[in-house]
């Protein structure tokens, strides 16, 4: 298996998607410092903090940009390792090879959940790491509630990473179903509206139940995704 | 007799419209099987039903001697094949391509992917990305690809696509080859009987979804083409003659008063002489001969 995942970032250009992830990490590594420390979410007028971060808490917002940002990153890999080789018919000669279609479907899966997971927790690591530098030497426009030395903090952002990436097997499944890459896109951005936006006060973003709820059904799309592929005529 | 592959009453539907019925094909171990039937025949299909790609409707196939099922990867191993045009990573070089399907297919041997390049004339191209080759390029890539892992089955759907004469015969003389050297059984699919009559050894012709014939080039040899052609005022009354004077039964009234002739035994004299006999009035009579295209031809619009 560990073959097969290599192979597909091999054949997909892994390079390409780690520099962008590079820039991507660097970009939300800027934009959070100068959240914090220089003061571009501040009101002119009174100083004070105005963004639309209304939890007031770093933790939550670093958390909330990165995953907005991986949910598209990982939606547009999906697209291109999965609905990309059927629709430019590389799936043909994907099937044409003397293994299981589902070990083929999930190297791929992996491939992409792999390359994000990591990808999303070395950026959150870098933007803590940031924050947490520049309040040795300035003062934070939010408070710093997370506590990089606690085993906690890493379990969190462990678990939320995992998630993040895993919904996006829902927008993989639709995909698939509607053969389309497009699909792909556009559902990663509901699922960001979903988990991520808020009504008046309610969010889903904060709750407990919703999101490992929400890993599970992930969970089962990713099944039914790979379900039934041996015997399915290649269209 | 034991074939390499062998279908039996396949059959594949797809929305409620059949693409083929009741094919039964026999391919032998070692030979070139010509795959002969004009666009939309079935051809893709039955192949595509042979490489497990599509899943039959009713029917089997039997590859090496055992029947295909969706769990059937080992076969696979087996086979080199290219269905309807090969696809390719159009950013990686025509030899990182080879090298990744010898990856995949679990087989690589130093100095393998050379060799197929060589044997296909793309050695100079092997380090240039796919998406700047030609279209025929693309198609001797694809062959290459086929023939890489020295599989026992090649099955290629129409392989001379976009090539020019001259990389048409460079391709059959290497299926010649291939069959010969390395006794690799070869089906090939085409809509041109040219293409593969001077390499098949036996020729499938498909239509309408159904095999209509499958015959040896031997017999084919065997059988004879010529036949008279007259062309008379009153084909009616002549058809009379030639049956019950001359007791001919295998001859065809053909439009505009035209009758052909395809019975050996009878001699152009014999015809000339008993129409003349019988008053019969004949504005030309001649000896032709009907070219193998014109055979397959017949064949396909007897269904029509």
């Amino acid at each position: 298996m560990l073959k097969l995942i290599k192979l597909e970032w091999k054949k997909n250009r892994i390079g390409k998607y780690m520099r962008n992830a590079v820039l991507l990490a660097l970009f939300l590594c800027v934009f959070v410092f100068a959240l914090a420390f220089l003061g571009i979410a501040n009101d002119p007028e009174s100083g004070v903090p105005d963004a639309a971060l209304e939890t007031g808490m770093l933790f939550s917002s670093i958390e909330m940009l990165t995953s907005i940002s991986f949910l598209v990153f990982t939606g547009v890999m999906l697209s291109s390792f999965i609905v990309g080789a059927y629709q430019n018919k590389t799936m043909n000669l994907m099937f044409s090879y003397p293994m299981k279609r589902q070990k083929i479907l999930i190297s791929q899966m992996l491939a992409v959940w792999i390359f994000n997971f990591g990808a999303l927790v070395v950026t959150k690591l870098m933007i803590y790491g940031c924050v947490l530098v520049g309040s040795c030497f300035m003062t934070a426009a939010f408070p710093i509630d997370f506590d990089m030395v606690s085993v906690e903090f890493y379990v969190q952002v462990l678990v939320k990473s995992g998630m993040v990436v895993t919904m996006e097997f829902i927008a993989l499944f639709v995909g698939l179903k509607m053969k389309s890459s497009k699909a792909v896109i556009v559902f990663s951005f509901l699922l960001i509206v979903l988990t991520q936006a808020n009504v008046g006060d309610f969010t889903l973003r904060d709750q407990v139940v919703f999101p490992v709820v929400l890993m599970g059904v992930s969970l089962v799309f990713a099944f039914l995704s790979v379900m039934g592929v041996e015997k399915r005529d290649l269209m | 007799m034991s074939y390499i592959l062998q279908t039996n009453h396949l059959t594949k539907t797809i929305g409620g419209k059949v693409l083929v019925k009741d094919v039964n094909l026999h391919i032998k171990k070692g030979e070139i099987y010509g795959f002969l039937g004009p666009n939309g025949a079935g051809k893709t299909t039955v192949m595509k039903l042979i490489t497990n790609l599509w899943k039959p409707t009713a029917g089997t196939v039997e590859l090496f001697g055992k029947t295909l099922t969706p769990q059937s990867y080992e076969v696979l191993k087996r086979m080199g094949s290219i269905i309807e045009f090969p696809t390719f990573y159009e950013h990686m070089t025509g030899y990182e391509n080879l090298k990744l399907h010898a990856e995949y297919m679990g087989c690589y041997q130093h100095g393998s992917i050379e060799n197929a390049l060589e044997l296909l004339h793309l050695a100079d191209a092997g380090e240039a990305p796919v998406k700047n080759y030609s279209l025929g390029m693309k198609e001797r890539l694809g062959i290459a690809r086929a023939v890489l892992t020295r599989p026992e089955l090649l099955i290629l759907d129409e392989p001379t696509n976009g090539l020019d004469p001259a990389g048409m015969k460079q391709i059959r003389d290497l299926l010649k080859t291939l069959c010969s050297e390395y006794e690799i059984t070869i089906m090939i699919s085409t809509h041109i009987l040219s293409e593969i009559e001077s390499i098949a050894d036996t020729i499938g012709v498909i239509h309408r979804g159904r095999l209509q014939k499958e015959i040896s080039m031997e017999e084919i040899q065997e059988m004879s083409f010529a036949y008279i052609e007259l062309s008379v005022e009153h084909p009616r009354h002549a058809a009379y003659v030639l049956s019950d004077k001359l007791g001919l039964r295998n001859f065809k009234l053909t439009g505009e008063g035209q009758i052909r002739i395809y019975d050996s035994q009878v001699s152009i004299q014999e015809v000339s002489r008993t129409l003349a006999l019988e008053h019969v009035e004949v504005t030309a009579l001649g000896k032709r001969s009907e070219t193998l295209e014109d055979y397959f031809l017949k064949i396909t619009e007897e269904v029509e």
